[in-house]
């Protein structure tokens, strides 16, 4: 495995430096647009990473038991497969070790600035450029893609007496692998896609493990399994095969939107799988009676575990669904006046997923920042461009989030995206391109159309996918074949652009 | 916020490696620990009442209950000795005051199986009993002779049977847990059967299905295991250890599982227990008359409290 190996080394940024495009973040999606660029010759860009290696999420959730719930041959870049996974569903250093090799085999190490954290950008309307200052020094650019991601900043929850708290605190994605749970009583909060990993994985070494439960999950069984090499080797020889079984892999989860997003009741086969792998594995009565949702199956995350519910089952383990009052420096009160000694807290509580940390870093033509424009909620053409934000791209922006198939499909299809964005302006001659409020509205409406009814909307659940005002703002809300569609080319309609040296064109 | 309760989930190793679901309630510091051990396909959430009316105290800082499920029962594993015996039932005990009990005066109460687990580690470590233990209440159960001797043609024939119908049962697990799912205790017609083995004429019908609920979630195996081991469980003659601490002897009229001869037989043996028949009651006191059950524990609590108080050597 390649986590032994060092780092490849990165470039450094010199004072005034200049580029065409500047990237914010290495993960999937910033290494993916790097790739493409690569693979169509250019080499005026920047990666700007604020970690000392490629891999953004995951790079940073390193907890014990991480690993992607969706199949790896899915889960992957479609122009860099990978014969050699090892398993169905891989962990996250294989993961890792794959978002390295490609970005060492496509040669995007040289781009890459590590430990530049972006403080702030600021789009400069007079020399028509991004002025982005970072922890590793400044820069400009005439285009700025922000693949900053939406998993990408801890969210810690704001629970009285947490501050106080004498033992070890962590949250999932900040990870410290020295500290040795062995022995102790452990706290887990949440029980989202990252807690029941963690939970199986140090239930056995822990003395006793608590998991502190506002909403359970509805968990489907892992058909996880190690790859076979017979199989592997079919792959090698025969690129087309993985192929296939990508694409069965990819139609096989595009038929669960049909009872997400176009009739409900079609999911009720799902949940009802569901709840036989929850009564097969759990027989006490009452726990079984606090793992069981009361809400429709999909509208939250369908997690898959083989090993979450015999680990809340096993004898050292407790489900907690008092909701929590306050921390103490050595235990944890809950609402129902049961005070219960703890060691270690994990924070397992996920990531600000609907107000985008960059938000608050990018500023545009009005000096207004890309969070304060979005404070009714967040507005996009595409999920991609934002008016008042020129020559900026979002990936994994708002609306292109997907809970059933795989993310990597959809940063793909943004990457089509944002290159005929650029192709663009580089044949017509465009300083500057620039959405228009009016394709905002349309495509709000379109979101808002085609969310309404979905079991995300009316599932009677609370979740991630919805902002503080009940809006899905985080997911696409159809076939992801019909988002490749729409960003297939850009919208070119929906775009007010100016030519280099030419005046600000009247926007329409 | 009111007074807190400190809870704990423990994981109690045995021996041979099975791991016992221990839950402790109340201060570490609490003048008094009672124990309380649950009967056959049974778990500690058949102790829910009795520990719903002691909550106030357990509150106040007066008392740390203990509640654990037995081997093979509710969410403790199964460890590698075989066959089970309530014997081994009786170390697991010991096991769990030595983790969960460690100092202090200590109340044990068994139901059923769990009173013959009480005896079975007074007979094994009798000099637990008056040192640590300070009090026993012992709810529907047996000294022993539960699988009597058979009378009648009918009664030889399918003690002759039982041993292969046992272990088909185990063989067939699966096979029977499916049987099992198809009468859930939501229907009536399991809620009746469970009724009649179990419960006296008071019993109300959500006592039943929430019993019906603990023992549907027993496995076939926990059931064809301690089956023959409840039959071998005699301890008649080594209850002597329990004359030296106040013993509470309480059984429903109705008891059809552990008839009150049973318990008539063990006031016998401890002349000082006191011993309480229950009318309109059956084989679930611990549900059926928490209230009863809770007075009991607490003249024991009070008494082991008391002589703590006084003196008495630790």
């Amino acid at each position: 495995m390649t986590s032994t190996r060092s780092t490849p080394t990165g470039t450094q940024l010199t004072p005034g430096r200049e580029v065409g495009v500047a990237i914010i973040g290495s993960g999937f999606a910033g290494l993916g647009l790097a790739i493409r660029l690569r693979q169509r010759g250019e080499t005026d860009f920047l990666v700007l990473e604020r970690g000392d290696d490629v891999g953004g999420t995951w790079r940073d959730n390193t907890y014990p038991g991480a690993a992607c719930d969706v199949q790896s041959n899915l889960y992957s870049f479609s122009f860099a497969p990978n014969p050699d996974w090892p398993r169905t569903y891989s962990a996250q250093p294989e993961i890792q070790a794959y978002l390295r090799t490609t970005a060492e085999r496509f040669g995007v190490y040289p781009h890459c600035v590590f430990g530049a954290d972006v403080t702030g950008a600021r789009w400069d309307d007079e020399a028509r450029r991004w002025r982005i200052t970072t922890s590793a020094g400044e820069l400009t650019a005439r285009v700025l893609v922000s693949a900053a991601g939406a998993l990408a900043d801890p969210v810690y929850p704001d629970i009285p007496g947490l501050d106080s708290f004498a033992g070890t605190v962590m949250h999932s994605a900040r990870w410290d692998a020295g500290h040795d749970l062995g022995g102790e009583q452990v706290a887990v909060i949440g029980t989202g896609a990252s807690a029941i990993q963690i939970v199986p994985a140090i239930q056995p070494q822990v003395a006793g493990l608590a998991v502190y439960q506002r909403t359970p999950p509805w968990i489907v069984p892992r058909g996880d399994r190690p790859v076979r090499p017979a199989a592997q080797r079919v792959y090698r020889r025969l690129p087309a095969v993985q192929k296939a079984v990508r694409g069965a892999l990819y139609a096989g989860r595009e038929v669960l939107v049909v009872g997400m997003a176009k009739q409900r009741a079609l999911l009720k086969p799902v949940g009802r799988a569901a709840k036989a792998h929850l009564d097969g594995q759990v027989r006490d009565p009452q726990l079984r009676a606090a793992l069981t949702p009361d809400y429709t199956i999909g509208c939250k995350r369908i997690l898959i575990s083989n090993d979450y519910y015999p680990a809340v089952s096993a004898p050292n383990a407790e489900v907690v669904t008092a909701g929590i009052a306050e921390v103490r420096p050595h235990s944890i009160v809950t609402r129902d006046g049961v005070e219960r000694p703890t060691d270690t807290i994990v924070l397992a509580t996920g990531f600000a997923v609907t107000d985008l940390p960059i938000a608050h870093r990018v500023t545009g033509r009005d000096g207004r920042t890309l969070a304060q424009v979005w404070d009714e909620g967040m507005v996009t053409n595409r999920g991609a461009t934002v008016a008042g934000f020129p020559n900026l791209f979002l990936l994994v922006g708002p609306n292109v989030g997907v809970g059933h198939t795989s993310m990597v499909y959809m940063i793909e299809s943004q990457l089509n995206y944002v290159l005929d964005g650029l192709r663009t302006m580089a044949e017509e001659g465009l300083d500057v391109l620039e959405t228009t409020p009016q394709a905002q509205d349309a495509y709000r409406q379109l979101i808002a159309d085609r969310s309404r009814g979905t079991v995300w909307l009316a599932g009677g659940c609370g979740s991630w996918y919805l902002d503080r005002h009940g809006h899905n703002t985080t997911l696409w809300p159809d076939f992801t074949f019909r988002f490749r569609q729409l960003t297939r080319r850009l919208d070119r309609e929906n775009y007010v652009g100016t030519p280099a040296g030419a005046r600000p064109e009247v926007a329409a | 916020m009111t007074a807190l309760v400190q809870k704990l989930t423990v994981a109690v190793g045995t021996p041979d490696g099975a791991q016992l679901h221990a839950t402790v309630a109340g201060r570490d510091d609490a003048p008094v620990t009672l124990v309380l051990a649950h009967g056959w396909t049974l778990a500690q959430a058949a102790w829910d009442d009795v520990a719903a009316e002691l909550a106030p105290e357990v509150a106040a800082g007066e008392l740390r209950l203990v509640r654990y499920d037995q081997r093979g029962h509710g969410r403790s594993t199964w460890g590698s000795a075989e066959p089970v015996s309530i014997d081994l039932l009786g170390s697991d005990l010991a096991a769990v005051l030595d983790r969960c009990a460690p100092r202090g005066p200590v109340v044990l109460g068994g139901h059923s199986m769990g009173g013959m687990t009480i005896m079975c580690l007074a007979a094994a470590s009798p000099e637990l009993i008056g040192s640590r233990v300070r009090g026993v209440a012992l709810v529907d159960t047996s000294a022993g002779d539960l699988h009597r001797t058979p009378h009648t043609r009918a009664q030889r024939l399918q003690q002759r049977l039982q041993p292969g119908v046992l272990a088909f049962a185990l063989a067939q697990a699966k096979l029977v847990e499916r049987l099992r799912r198809l009468t859930p205790p939501s229907s009536p017609r399991h809620q009746r059967i469970v009724r009649g083995l179990l419960y006296g004429a008071d019993a109300t019908d959500a006592m039943v299905r929430r019993g019906a609920e603990i023992m549907h979630a027993s496995s076939v195996r926990s059931f064809v295991a301690f089956y023959p081991a409840l039959g071998e469980h005699d301890k008649r003659d080594g209850l002597a250890a329990l004359t030296r601490v106040p013993v509470e002897v309480l059984v429903g009229e109705e008891d059809k599982l552990t008839p009150v001869r049973h318990s008539r037989q063990l006031a016998e043996v401890l002349p000082d227990a006191v011993l309480h028949v229950e009318p309109r009651c059956s084989h679930m006191l611990p549900q059926e008359r928490p209230q009863l059950v809770a007075a009991a524990l607490r003249r024991l609590l009070h008494a082991a409290v008391a002589a703590a108080g006084a003196g008495a050597t630790g």
